[in-house]
């Protein structure tokens, strides 16, 4: 499964409506709960594992995606 | 076909998937809709952590069972002060199942890291004093509540300062938790409201490091890794099937490559897989713990696609088949199609279609009983038959609350009742065929032995039951200290085998010397041996020795209990009223009523 399908499936939005500009603050279902379940399924469906910084830090859906590609390259290697 | 595979593409299975299956009918779940009595669940969920998910993948399992579930979630870290009633809120959602899960380490505080900063003495006193506020805690849910109590033993840690050395300290820490979970086992044992969920074996089958993700630990005090939920979810199933009489009867079983290895009919009894062998072994195995199920009550039947004389000599000579033809309630195997054959396991065992788990390795066969009989609960064989028993160990299906040594007599005595039927077929007249089984009844009076059974024929006895009062366990005990009250238990055996209590009558003396049967039920499998004439000429006679003047029965009529209508009627009873369904005969008690002769009657 992709960033996309997981975010909107754990947000609850339709997935055309996912963007790099959704954040924590303007998205209402992205609260503190729903954002645990994502990275936990995350880290689950794409074999990754981020950091508890990177989990508190994160702001929006960009700076996410760009965490799990990083990650996914390494993985790669 | 293609529907079937729809529906199975629809079911949810990974924790991301239950929470979007909730979303989306979202209506159903969250909606005011009620579907009857009978098919709601109402389950309260208490624990001592951050509990998302819990109430959407617990609603959509109740769901998947067709029940309408309403789930009260406790407030976060709430569940003394729930239970202790500040706000009245948990009792007042009037719950069927209260499931209380408090983790080790809100138990165990600051020493759950620092377990050694207690003395030995130390460690014995706080067992000592987290059992007590734990029996405490759960008296308390009695006082107020009827709801079944699941309770959550606690994980025993994996970790421990004293690594190697854990094992030689006195009262160490492990074992501290494991005597408190201990305790806590022996203090339920008995109690038939309060059964204790094993986690910590849970999460031993899981994995202690698995459950336990660090990260969503510290940012949302979640305790539980939430992609094992739906697991979890399955087990608070186990409790939910039987609460709701969801539970099924009978396992049916394929032969050819479900019972052993490769098809009989060309393989032949040398030939085929089972016994010792690496091939062997997987069946071997399954047929074992399928006779284990058996000795619990779980009734077996065959229904098998082959040439009947080759599939029983299997289960005649096979010197590794478990199994034998004794074991089986109905044996089906000829070239019909296999749904025509589960009707008949109906008809001849007398249970209905949503009774049946169904095992077949073939998929086409599944399928085909998925789809003509939906009642039907059929397992989703792995290919692979290494993996059949996991599978089977992994069924809930045939859960109970409750296990009296009726239930567990229950698998032989229908298999005992196959060779009854194939005698009456042989037999040239009923006469004949109710005097050669021998019958014989012993009757007893209610006591502390006999009332766990008592009180499950007053609850489950529908067909032929008079009056259809049920009573619990605990009002059947009261009324049994009444002097006024005779409660007695049939039971009931013939030359086939002991068919356990199987009949109950209450009868209560009037002053004016009038008995009064209040309720008189027989369980269906004894029906149509004229045991129920026995067990009121019993009664006739016992009322007359004590100089009562009338014998009065009541009934009272529902849409299920028609075998028993004209029970007073067709012994000499006279109908004295009649009000909308209910209906009072009576009959002097000085006119003798005599029992069938075919039966010898035992008092005890």
């Amino acid at each position: 499964m992709e960033l996309k399908k997981i975010f909107a499936k754990v947000i609850g939005i339709n997935e055309s409506g996912v963007s790099g500009s959704l954040s924590r603050k303007n998205t209402v279902e992205w609260d503190s709960i729903n954002h645990l379940l994502l990275v936990s399924e995350i880290e689950k469906e794409l074999k990754i594992t981020m950091t508890m910084k990177e989990v508190e830090e994160v702001k929006n859906y960009k700076e996410l995606d760009l965490i799990v590609k990083s990650r996914s390259q390494k993985n790669k290697k | 076909m293609k529907t079937a595979k729809k529906q199975e593409e629809k079911k949810p299975a990974s924790f991301i998937e239950y929470l979007d299956f909730y979303k989306k009918n979202l209506r159903v779940f969250e909606g005011e809709k009620n579907e009857g009595v009978e098919k709601e669940v109402r389950i309260a969920f208490l624990s001592s952590f951050t509990t998302n998910g819990f109430k959407e993948v617990l609603s959509a399992k109740c769901h998947q069972l067709g029940l309408s579930p309403k789930v009260f979630i406790g407030g976060y870290n709430q569940y003394s002060q729930e239970i202790y009633g500040q706000s009245g809120e948990l009792y007042a959602f009037n719950p069927q199942l209260i499931i209380l899960f408090i983790d080790i380490r809100a138990i165990a505080g600051e020493y759950y890291l620092l377990p050694y900063s207690r003395t030995e003495k130390e460690r014995q006193v706080w067992v000592e004093e987290k059992k007590e506020e734990i029996i405490a805690l759960i008296k308390k849910i009695k006082e107020k509540s009827s709801a079944k109590i699941v309770f959550h033993n606690f994980e025993v840690p994996f970790e421990s300062p004293l690594k190697i050395l854990e094992v030689k300290e006195k009262f160490g820490w492990r074992e501290a938790v494991e005597k408190l979970n201990e305790k806590i086992r022996e203090s339920f044992k008995k109690d038939h409201q309060v059964f204790v969920f094993d986690y910590n074996n849970f999460i031993s089958k899981i994995g202690k490091s698995n459950i336990f993700n660090s990260k969503l630990y510290y940012l949302g005090d979640i305790k539980f890794n939430l992609e094992y939920l739906p697991e979890l979810c399955e087990e608070y199933m186990g409790y939910v099937k039987p609460l709701k009489s969801l539970t099924k009867k009978c396992l049916v079983l394929d032969l050819d490559n479900t019972l052993w290895g490769g098809i009989i009919g060309e393989d032949g009894l040398n030939g085929i897989k089972l016994g010792p062998t690496p091939e062997g072994r997987p069946f071997w195995e399954f047929q074992k713990y399928i006779l284990s199920l058996h000795n619990q009550g779980v009734i077996l039947a065959i229904n098998s696609k082959n040439n009947p004389a080759d599939a029983l000599e299997v289960l005649r000579k096979h010197p590794y088949s478990i199994l034998k033809e004794e074991h089986f309630a109905s044996i089906q195997i000829d070239w019909d199609d296999k749904v025509a054959k589960m009707k008949k396991i109906c008809q001849e065992i007398n249970i209905g279609l949503d009774s049946l788990v169904f095992i077949d390795d073939d998929k086409a066969n599944r399928e085909m009983v998925k789809a003509a009989l939906p009642e039907v609960s059929v397992v989703e064989m792995p290919e692979d038959p290494a993996a059949y028993l996991k599978k089977l160990e992994s069924i809930t299906d045939f859960n109970r609350l409750e296990i009296t040594e009726e239930d567990k007599k229950k698998g032989k005595m229908y298999g005992e009742e196959r060779k009854r039927l194939e005698l009456q077929k042989a037999a040239s007249n009923l006469g004949e065929y109710l005097k050669s089984l021998e019958i014989k009844i012993t009757i007893k009076k209610a006591d502390k032995f006999n009332l766990p059974r008592i009180a499950q024929l007053i609850n489950k006895t529908n067909q032929f039951n008079t009056t259809t009062i049920r009573y619990s366990e605990e009002e059947v005990e009261k009324i049994s200290k009444d002097k006024k009250y005779w409660i007695l238990s049939v039971a009931a055996e013939d030359r086939f085998g002991d068919n356990g209590i199987v009949g109950v009558a209450i009868i209560k003396k009037e002053e004016t010397k009038i008995w009064e049967i209040t309720s008189f039920l027989l369980s269906c499998r004894v029906i149509g041996k004229e045991i129920e004439r026995a067990i009121l000429a019993f009664i006739m006679k016992n009322a007359n020795k004590a100089r009562a003047s009338l014998v009065a029965g009541n009934f009272v009529k529902t849409a299920k209990n028609a075998p028993a209508a004209d029970f007073f009627k067709k012994n000499g009873f006279k109908l004295v009223g009649s009000d909308k369904g209910q209906e009072r005969w009576e009959r002097k008690a000085d006119s003798v009523l005599l029992p069938p002769n075919f039966i010898k009657i035992k008092e005890k």
